[in-house]
């Protein structure tokens, strides 16, 4: 199917219409230029049902077997996942872009705007429809520019701060990647894909980078690949750009929360084959992915304004969907960017109607004057032990027996059961504030859709993982490679358990009026609001970074200063 | 028929006997820089004419074209004043003296090259100042490499000849010449010598490389990977932007010192890498001459903002030189740099972090300089005016060659089969570029 080139193609299409032309047809220019990117994301489910039909598709404008033929390799390579990215991309650019024609309307520069939105969806377009690892480093660099340029209002010092520290940071994240691919080629001689997997499979290496400490080649390589992933995919210490990146207009944030940050995920799942071959790697990313997500969402709980907010709640999500990749658990992860990207697109093209509502309403958002019920309620108290016990033991039993998914085989399993579980009870407790209302008909509608979102949840990741990764013996070699030790697992469940529970339990006494009857140590409190005051300042990361900066320039300066005495 | 050992002496004459006409129009300073541009034009066309016919060396041939190129966009970029006349038809000299050296075989080449080395310290004692440190440094620099130069013509031994190419190529702690050359030399010379200087030096270091010992190569990695340091940290301590980007270029040559002197080959990926870089820095030289041009010579970076908005066509072209000096795709820095990194031998060393702290450090300074210039509040007293047509070119050329140079395949540029028989081996290009 060689027409799906045209996907690709046709937003870059959407910007060159935008681009070229006079001022009087530039309105109507803007809003022809919604269709070839609407064409894109039918053309992206033309693609998706071919791939899902026919198999992969593969167009190469290079020989690769050929070592001279195009200065860059350029090629397609569309199978699945890449299928699957681009509806993604594609639908949420289309969106977006429908979106940005109205929000930008009367800026003076909104034509440049309309043509970075096509440009930078037609670069997202292919790079996950790479078909080697050179060309997927060409876009991924040409993205990091792309960020920069959009945020926009370069006029404003704090908006260009923003980018270029953004720019800085995810050049590092580039380093790391183009060494990650010079190694790979060094060791593997390939950049191609499917050849790459099966070298690196097949040619187990050791490399010793200094003497006592040994290394496998495939370690080596994801590791470094793996920075390159942290920096797009904004995880701990490599994210302060994205808070950072919040005065560009709110359409790009749609776009850059529900495409771009998901980099790193999708690289992840592009090369899983290699990532499978190490463990020590997918050991690391779990180890990322759990901090960033831990402290991604405290940070978010610390903030008092709405972008930063969402901000943050991004970088929990993408660290919670690292987290599942270090777990083995690639298609989960695919799975997760796809829904946090729809959901934040939505949330970020709404924010601007919530912040143009409370300048308007002074009493906007409004409080909630009821009061919470300071009885004991024998009603609350068991939907919430159903919620807590009975229904994750029924999940546990469903899964096991009904669905027959090896769960003690699967770690990423266990702990996505165990986020559904926390993520639909906590929401559902919130939703339905069981805290204040003591109602039959409240609880049961409460527990049979936390069943039924459950349920239906963990059907459509099973379908999903079935459809992305077809081969059960490739996922259970991902799982098995990223297992962790069964004593340090179970330990972490446990834990968190206990912790969400009890958590649960604080909450619930102190909405009904027992917090002066529960006795808490004075130092807790007191680290509590040291806490507080650290996370509500993002754990000084900026200040980190900002004093790193100062330190290099003084260094910087006081070698120029000796040199310059020298050369007097 | 022409005898095919007389073309390199045609291709070297075309430019020499333009600088020599162009005397005949030196009152009248528009038509002389139409003249110089159009002998640049004639040079290209000879050059292309006989490209197949031209000696081939294992660097390739692409110097042979690049070097025209480089100097139709330096006399391009130019204010038709009378004050840059001397500099103009200095080009073209060095434009015949560098296509001579560049094709003509021994002993004339060398003789040419002293001869060069010899005319840039006189040129660069007639504009020093006397207050500079760095300037006398560089004449200094310059007439030790007149020397050497001299030296290995007679002699053809192997450490002058090193030495004459690491004052060319710029490596510390002999880069003093370089810094001064693009720092003091007056109009179309800077962006023209910058490409010039090292390509000779790329050229007369295949020669060299194989002849030299382990241990004066193992000084020269040492120096390499200390300069690319040096010049990263000289580069973000600068404000003054030739200093800027003769430091950064400075560093960038230090990374291809190391690979050539690591590999102790030297194949088109070199030349792709050193002639992007060197374009891309005269393009950025070319740049700063448009705000020069404006507002004065000794103007701050720091107090000219917001070009993007008044000045949208200069904005647009400095920035994508700027993309092509950070080493971003699709610009030939970033394909020379790539071809470099997966032709060289896997090592665990220093080295590659040096390398990564280089190519990452250009993105900083690089953007520093630029941002400043394009962002920020537009001044209301200051007079805008976007890049006049021949600018325009000028900057477009250098854009349009810089991507030329990322998207052809190195191939293209190793020319004639024939080798000068340096003895140096060309690595196979096991990467498509």
């Amino acid at each position: 199917m060689p027409y799906a080139i045209f996907v690709p193609l046709l937003p870059l299409l959407a910007a060159l219409i935008v681009l070229v032309g006079d001022e009087g047809s530039r309105q109507q220019r803007g809003k022809m230029a919604a269709y070839p990117i609407a064409g894109a994301f039918l053309g992206a489910i033309a693609t998706l049902w071919w791939v899902a039909t026919q198999g992969p598709i593969t167009l190469r404008f290079y020989d690769p077997a050929s070592p001279a033929t195009l200065a860059f390799p350029i090629g397609f390579y569309i199978d699945r996942l890449s299928a699957v990215m681009m509806v993604l991309i594609s639908g949420v650019g289309t969106i977006i872009y429908i979106y940005s024609i109205g929000y930008m309307y009367q800026d003076p520069h909104d034509r440049r705007y309309l043509t970075l939105i096509g440009f930078t969806t037609s670069v997202l377009l292919c790079m996950v429809s790479s078909a080697n690892l050179m060309m997927l480093f060409l876009f991924w660099q040409v993205l990091s520019y792309m960020l920069y340029l959009l945020a926009h209002n370069h006029t404003h010092p704090a908006t260009l701060d923003g980018a270029f520290r953004t720019f800085t940071l995810l050049r590092v994240g580039d380093v790391a990647f183009l060494s990650g691919i010079v190694l790979a080629y060094q060791l593997y001689g390939t950049f191609e894909f499917q050849a790459l997997f099966a070298k690196a499979a097949d040619t187990p290496v050791t490399l010793s980078p200094w003497p006592g400490l040994e290394i496998s080649g495939a370690t080596a390589v994801t590791l470094l690949l793996f920075i390159g992933g942290m920096s797009k995919s904004a995880q701990f210490p490599l994210h302060i750009w994205l808070p950072r990146s919040l005065y560009a207009p709110t359409p790009v944030h749609a776009l850059l929360h529900a495409g771009i940050i998901n980099a790193g995920g999708f690289l992840i799942n592009r090369l899983a084959p290699l990532f499978g071959l190490s463990s020590t790697t997918l050991h690391v990313a779990f180890v990322v992915g759990t901090l960033t997500a831990i402290l991604g969402a405290t940070m978010m709980l610390a903030q008092n304004d709405i972008k930063k907010t969402l901000g943050f709640s991004t970088i929990g999500q993408m660290g919670y969907m690292i987290m599942e990749c270090g777990l083995g658990a690639f298609s989960l992860a695919v799975f997760h960017l796809i829904a946090h990207g729809l959901f934040k697109a939505t949330v970020f093209l709404n924010c601007g109607n919530v912040i143009h509502k409370a300048r308007q309403d002074p009493e906007s958002p409004h409080a909630d004057p009821r009061e919470e019920e300071k009885e004991f309620s024998p009603l609350t108290w068991s939907t919430g032990f159903a919620t807590t016990l009975l229904i994750p033991l029924l999940i546990l039993l469903v899964t096991h027996g009904v669905l027959r998914i090896p769960l003690l085989e699967s770690q990423g399993t266990v702990i996505f059961l165990f986020f559904i579980w926390i993520t639909s009870s906590q929401a559902i407790l919130t939703l339905t504030r069981l805290r204040a209302i003591a109602s039959w008909k409240v609880s049961s509608a409460m527990l049979l859709t936390l069943l039924f979102v459950v349920f239906v949840y963990l059907f459509a990741v099973e379908s999903f993982t079935a459809f992305l990764y077809p081969n059960p013996d490739e996922v259970a070699s991902y799982f098995q490679a990223a297992a962790l030790p069964n004593w340090l697992f179970d330990s972490m469940v446990v834990i968190a358990t206990i912790l969400t529970v009890v958590s649960w339990g604080y909450l619930y006494m102190r909405a009904h009026g027992h917090s002066q009857t529960m006795w808490i140590p004075g130092w807790v409190e007191g680290l509590g609001f040291h806490l507080y005051v650290v996370f509500m300042n993002r754990l000084y990361m900026d200040e980190f970074y900002q004093a790193l900066g100062r330190a290099v320039m003084r260094l910087v300066h006081r070698v120029d200063k000796h040199d310059a005495r020298w050369t007097k | 028929m022409i005898d095919p050992m007389l073309i390199p002496w045609l291709v070297a004459a075309v430019p020499l006997l333009g600088a020599l006409l162009g005397f005949a129009v030196w009152s009248h300073p528009e038509k002389l820089k139409v003249w110089s541009v159009t002998v640049t034009l004639v040079s290209l066309l000879a050059v292309i004419v006989s490209f197949f016919r031209l000696t081939g060396s294992t660097e390739g041939l692409l110097f042979v074209v690049l070097l025209p190129l480089a100097a139709c966009v330096s006399l391009l970029g130019q204010p038709a004043h009378q004050e840059h006349r001397l500099a103009w038809v200095v080009t073209l000299v060095f434009l015949g003296v560098g296509l001579g050296i560049l094709t003509i075989p021994s002993p004339s080449g060398p003789i040419a090259l002293t001869l060069l080395l010899g005319l840039i310290t006189f040129l660069l004692y007639w504009h020093h100042d006397p207050f500079w440190g760095p300037s006398w440094l560089g004449i200094g620099t310059y007439g030790l490499g007149t020397l050497c130069a001299g030296i290995a013509a007679m002699t053809d031994s192997a450490i002058p000849s090193l030495l004459a190419c690491v004052i060319l190529l710029p490596l510390v702690p002999f880069h003093h010449g370089y810094v001064a050359a693009l720092t003091r030399l007056p109009g179309s010379l800077p962006s023209f010598t910058v490409l010039l200087l090292p390509a000779i030096g790329l050229h007369r270091m295949a020669t060299v490389l194989p002849t030299v010992s382990d241990i004066v190569i193992s000084v020269v990695i040492l120096l390499a990977l200390s300069g690319a340091l040096y010049g990263v940290i000289k580069a973000l301590a600068q404000s003054r932007v030739r200093l800027l980007l003769a430091y950064g270029s400075l560093s960038f040559f230090s990374i291809l010192w190391w690979f050539v002197a690591a590999a102790r080959t030297v194949g088109p990926q070199a030349a792709v890498f050193l002639g992007s870089m060197a374009l891309v820095t005269g393009g950025l030289l070319l740049a700063w001459q448009v705000i020069r041009t404006r507002y004065g010579d000794d103007v701050d970076p720091r107090a000219i903002t917001g070009l993007a908005a008044t000045m949208p066509q200069f904005a647009v072209l400095i920035s994508l030189l700027a993309l092509a000096a950070m080493g971003l795709p699709p610009f030939g820095v970033f394909a020379g740099f790539m071809g470099l990194l997966l032709a060289s031998a896997r090592t665990v060393s220093v080295a590659p972090f040096v390398v990564a702290i280089t190519w990452l450090a250009a993105s900083w300074y690089i953007l520093d300089l630029v941002q400043r210039l394009l962002f920020g509040r537009k001044r209301p007293d200051l007079r805008y005016e976007d890049v006049r047509q021949s600018e325009f070119a000028s900057l477009l050329m250098v854009v349009v060659i810089m991507f030329a140079l990322g998207l052809a395949p190195t191939n293209l540029f190793e020319g004639a089969p024939q080798s000068t028989g340096t003895g140096a081996t060309v690595e196979s290009v096991s990467w498509n570029r």
